[in-house]
């Protein structure tokens, strides 16, 4: 995933911010903590600071206290003695301000305890000094030498005092430095707060931003298809409606309401106004459905009419399925459209069905009547001519037996038609049963039925080695039986006829009324013979139904055979194509698809 | 042993007249030692065949469309009557149509005859039929696979 | 429910032949088909007795010696088509005259006389009736059945089929099937 879809996606976007703004607290308690060790670090400064102010002060008063007294020994007088006390409480103050500085500093606590020590050992000796000094009688060795003691103390306090000045100087030396250090820190944590701020607030913005732009674009497309599916709706002549079961409220789309002839504008959606609409013998019904499927949640699927308020009536089908909304509420939706022509072309088409049904049974009944109660008559007819024929032909006049014969030839002729009528109807008929047929076993059988046939016409018929295909093998002997009669009728009277049959290769391609075949697709059987033919011209009409090219009676014919083959290759998905020269003979030629 | 000496016994059931006339005329020009007896239509048939006493017939020819009761329907319970097991069931029909020539085999009928519409191929026919039905007879044949069709 | 069996009727028919002799006590000996040689000391009554128990299985003594010769033309021409595997290539005329010892001419004369038909008919029905069975059983294709029967090619045994029953093979199987379909 790159980073741009990265981006788009907001849940990782969410994250990252989450992220951020714990980078930012966490930065921010970083800082608070420097704030305050910074805010602790100025303290023990100040209060070293304080510290060395003070204890020098005191050093100060001890000096003063000092010189004074030194002064006073010298001179004897008694104003170098006057601040004695003052000066005391004023180092008890220092001490009290100290004190309060170190506080927190046990060390230096037990340091300016023993100053304090010192210090009132200092004014006991000054004490001593002062008393030696005004004694009446002063030993000026003792003086010195208390002097001296005196002074050397002092030395040592102020070494003493010194070195606490010091270590506090230390101290404040070191937090001077970890202060600067802090301070540098605290400017980088802060630097980086408000650069890590920015940034999140930036990208903030900007994800805003694209998400607001994508919002937008999604609004704008919403509206687009929301106003495509209005139109769509108008066009294809549908509405939808939904009903929400929590609220219990009816949507219905504006094609919805056009649909029923009513003012989009003016219509409350309650289901009620919605039935006012409906025929008044669908009404119980639409509705009784509707509401047991919101019992069952099961979808609907019905069809019934609307009585439109110009009193048109329209055949409408109503489908609906349930499912769940934004919120996770059940709803139920659904389309109405209107189905009036269908189901007025449907109407129509049962009807025409039911003609066409009973055409088919009447033609039906007819190929019963050609095939069994016409031939009940004739057979009659025709055993009665055989009976005259071989008992009572000797009593018939001359002329009488010519117009017998006439007779038997018209009874003759029409058997023939009838039988062909009957073979071309089942030709028809529906029972089309395919089977892997040998043709060459079909070729057999064939010639084996016109044995008389061929014998009275010394013809000789060839057969090569045929395919095995996919066939309705008594429709394939009827088609051969036609083509090698029909060879066999057309034939010339002075020569044997023969017939060849054989399997031909398809050329490349070969065009048969503009569709293009090929050997593996179909294949084809040629039927040869060296008869009477026919001019090329005649070649698709001899296929036509009760269509004779020869009218001589020679050639007796009821114009159906030719037919028969062509409704036969037809039933096969195949076709039959005749090629002829006058006087040379003709070829048929089938053509049979190898896979049905 | 029965020999083509001893008498022949068929039956024939034919609503049509002149059809049964020339069945008897055609038996009695072949000459054969027959007995033949006729009926005018299915329901006459039946009724004679109910009859426990009759003389079993050894080829019976029906009649495909009777009214009453029709070839088809006859040939059904004469082939449900094991008495009948040992007759052959001929049909006589104008018909010629495949689909009657195969039901009424599958049925039980062992011969089918399409009407012939001349008298010499009538008798041709008959000839025909009563000497493939007597080698049937007479050379312990399998009935059950007795199908001839004319 | 239906059996549908396969038997050998020459077997059965010797088997029931075994059993009705020994039943009434007679010595014999079983000859060709057709045929069997009794004691002469059997009594008119047994004899008859032998009659009446074979006529129940539609066997018949015949005594015309016509109708004995008849029976063993029959039978020599059954026994040719069923019990060889395959028909004999020596013509019908020699394997017949040779079995039977007569000539020919006499015996196909005496053969119309008696039986309506012709040999060469009798072999033709006998011969369709074997390709049936063959047919039925299934076990064979129609080449092999052809092959079997001696016949030159498939086309020509369908025709010759065709000729005898009316139907095709394929017809004929169709309709056994079907009515075996029926009856069960």
């Amino acid at each position: 995933m790159n980073f741009r879809s990265l981006y788009r996606n907001s849940q990782i976007f969410k994250i990252a911010l989450g992220i951020a703004i714990l980078v930012v607290g966490y930065i921010a308690s970083v800082f608070y903590k420097q704030m305050q060790s910074l805010e602790s670090s100025v303290n023990v400064i100040t209060n070293a600071t304080e510290t060395q102010l003070e204890l020098e002060r005191v050093l100060s008063i001890i000096s003063i206290y000092e010189t004074n007294l030194r002064s006073y020994v010298i001179t004897k007088d008694k104003s170098y003695l006057e601040h004695r006390f003052l000066r005391k409480g004023e180092i008890e103050m220092n001490f009290i301000r100290i004190k309060k500085l170190v506080a927190n500093n046990p060390a230096r606590s037990k340091d300016v305890d023993q100053l304090k020590r010192m210090i009132d050992y200092r004014f006991a000796l000054f004490k001593e000094t002062l008393l030696l000094a005004e004694s009446k009688n002063p030993g000026k060795e003792q003086l010195i030498a208390k002097l001296k003691e005196s002074s050397d103390f002092t030395e040592s306090m102020k070494t003493f005092v010194y070195k606490t000045i010091n270590a506090e100087g230390d101290k404040i030396k070191i937090h001077n430095d970890n202060h600067q250090f802090e301070l540098q820190d605290s400017i980088i944590s802060a630097f980086l707060l408000v650069i890590l701020s920015l940034l999140i607030l930036l990208l903030s913005f900007n994800k805003m931003n694209v998400d607001i732009k994508e919002l937008k674009k999604a609004n704008d497309d919403l509206q687009f298809l929301n106003h495509s599916f209005n139109n769509a709706e108008k066009i294809a002549g549908f509405g939808h409606w939904k009903i929400d079961l929590e609220t219990k409220l009816y949507t219905f789309s504006d094609n919805f309401l056009r649909l029923l002839g009513v003012d989009p504008n003016k219509f409350e959606p309650t289901i009620e106004n919605f039935s006012k609409h409906i025929h008044p013998d669908d009404v119980d019904f639409v509705i009784k459905s509707h509401k047991e499927s919101l019992e069952t949640l099961e979808p609907t699927s019905m069809m019934f009419r609307y009585i439109l308020p110009d009193g048109d009536i329209r055949y409408i089908r109503s489908v609906g399925s349930f499912t769940r909304n934004s919120k996770g509420d059940m709803i139920k939706t659904g389309v109405n459209y209107d189905v009036s022509d269908q189901y007025k072309k449907t109407l129509e088409l049962e009807e025409n069905n039911k003609e066409l049904k009973s055409i088919n049974e009447e033609l039906e009944s007819f190929n019963n009547i050609v095939s069994h109660d016409l031939q009940e008559p004739l057979h009659k007819i025709q055993m009665f001519i055989s009976r005259i024929e071989a008992k009572e032909i000797d009593l018939i006049s001359d002329q009488g037996k010519v117009y017998f014969s006439k007779i038997k030839l018209s009874a003759n002729k029409m058997q023939t038609l009838l039988i062909d009528l009957v073979n071309y109807s089942r030709t028809i008929k529906g029972d089309k049963v395919f089977k892997e047929t040998n043709l060459n076993e079909i070729i057999t059988q064939i010639l084996d039925d016109l044995a008389i046939n061929i014998e009275d016409k010394k013809a000789v018929i060839s057969a090569a080695i045929l395919p095995t295909i996919k066939v309705i093998p008594f429709q394939m002997e009827q088609l051969f039986i036609n083509l090698i009669s029909n060879s066999l009728k057309y034939s010339k009277d002075d020569v044997n006829p023969i017939i060849s049959i054989f399997e031909e290769e398809i050329f490349e391609n070969e065009i048969y009324e503009s569709k293009i075949i090929s050997n593996e697709e179909y294949c084809k059987i040629v039927i040869v013979d060296n008869g009477i033919g026919f001019k090329q011209e005649y070649s698709s009409k001899i296929f036509n139904l009760f269509y004779r090219l020869e009218k001589d009676s020679k050639y007796s014919g009821t114009g159906l055979g030719l037919a028969i083959c062509k409704r036969i290759v037809e039933n096969h998905d195949g076709f039959i194509q005749v090629s002829s020269v006058p006087g040379e003979g003709a070829e048929f030629a089938i053509f049979i698809p190898r896979n049905i | 042993m029965i020999t083509h000496k001893d008498s022949i016994h068929i039956l024939i059931a034919d609503d049509d007249e002149d059809d049964r006339a020339f069945f008897s005329d055609a038996m009695m020009e072949l000459k054969m030692n027959n007995k033949l007896t006729l009926f005018n239509d299915g329901k006459d048939l039946m009724e004679y065949l109910a009859n426990p006493d009759i003389v079993m017939p050894h080829i019976l020819f029906l009649d495909l469309n009777m009214p009453y009761k029709s070839g088809f329907e006859c040939l059904k319970e004469i082939r449900a009557d094991s008495r009948f097991k040992e007759v052959s069931i001929a049909i006589y029909s104008t018909s010629s149509s495949e689909k009657d020539i195969e039901e009424t085999f599958i049925e039980g009928a062992n011969i089918y005859i399409k009407k012939p519409n001349d008298f010499t191929k009538l008798k041709k026919v008959i000839k025909e039929v009563l000497n493939i039905n007597w080698q049937f007879h007479s050379s312990g044949l399998n009935k059950e696979t007795f199908f001839f069709s004319i | 429910m239906r059996l549908y069996i396969k038997y050998d009727g020459i077997v059965a028919c010797r088997v029931i032949l075994q059993e009705q002799l020994e039943r009434l006590d007679i010595s014999y000996k079983l000859l060709e088909l057709g045929e069997i040689e009794i004691s002469n000391s059997v009594t008119k009554e047994n004899l008859a007795q032998l009659q009446e128990a074979l006529n129940k299985y539609a066997i018949f003594v015949v005594s015309n010696e016509k109708s004995q010769l008849i029976q063993k033309i029959k039978d020599a021409i059954v026994e040719m088509v069923y019990e060889k595997d395959k028909l004999p290539s020596v013509t019908i005329s020699q394997y017949l005259s040779d079995k039977l010892n007569f000539s020919y001419g006499y015996i196909t004369n005496i053969f119309s006389e008696y039986t309506y038909t012709s040999i060469e008919n009798f072999i033709i029905i006998q011969k369709i009736e074997r390709a049936k069975k063959l047919i039925i059983e299934d076990e064979l294709t129609l080449t092999e059945v052809s092959y079997k029967l001696n016949y030159s090619s498939v086309a020509y045994l369908s025709s010759q089929f065709k000729k005898v029953t009316g139907l095709t093979p394929s017809a004929f199987k169709r309709i056994v099937d079907k009515r075996r379909n029926l009856s069960n």
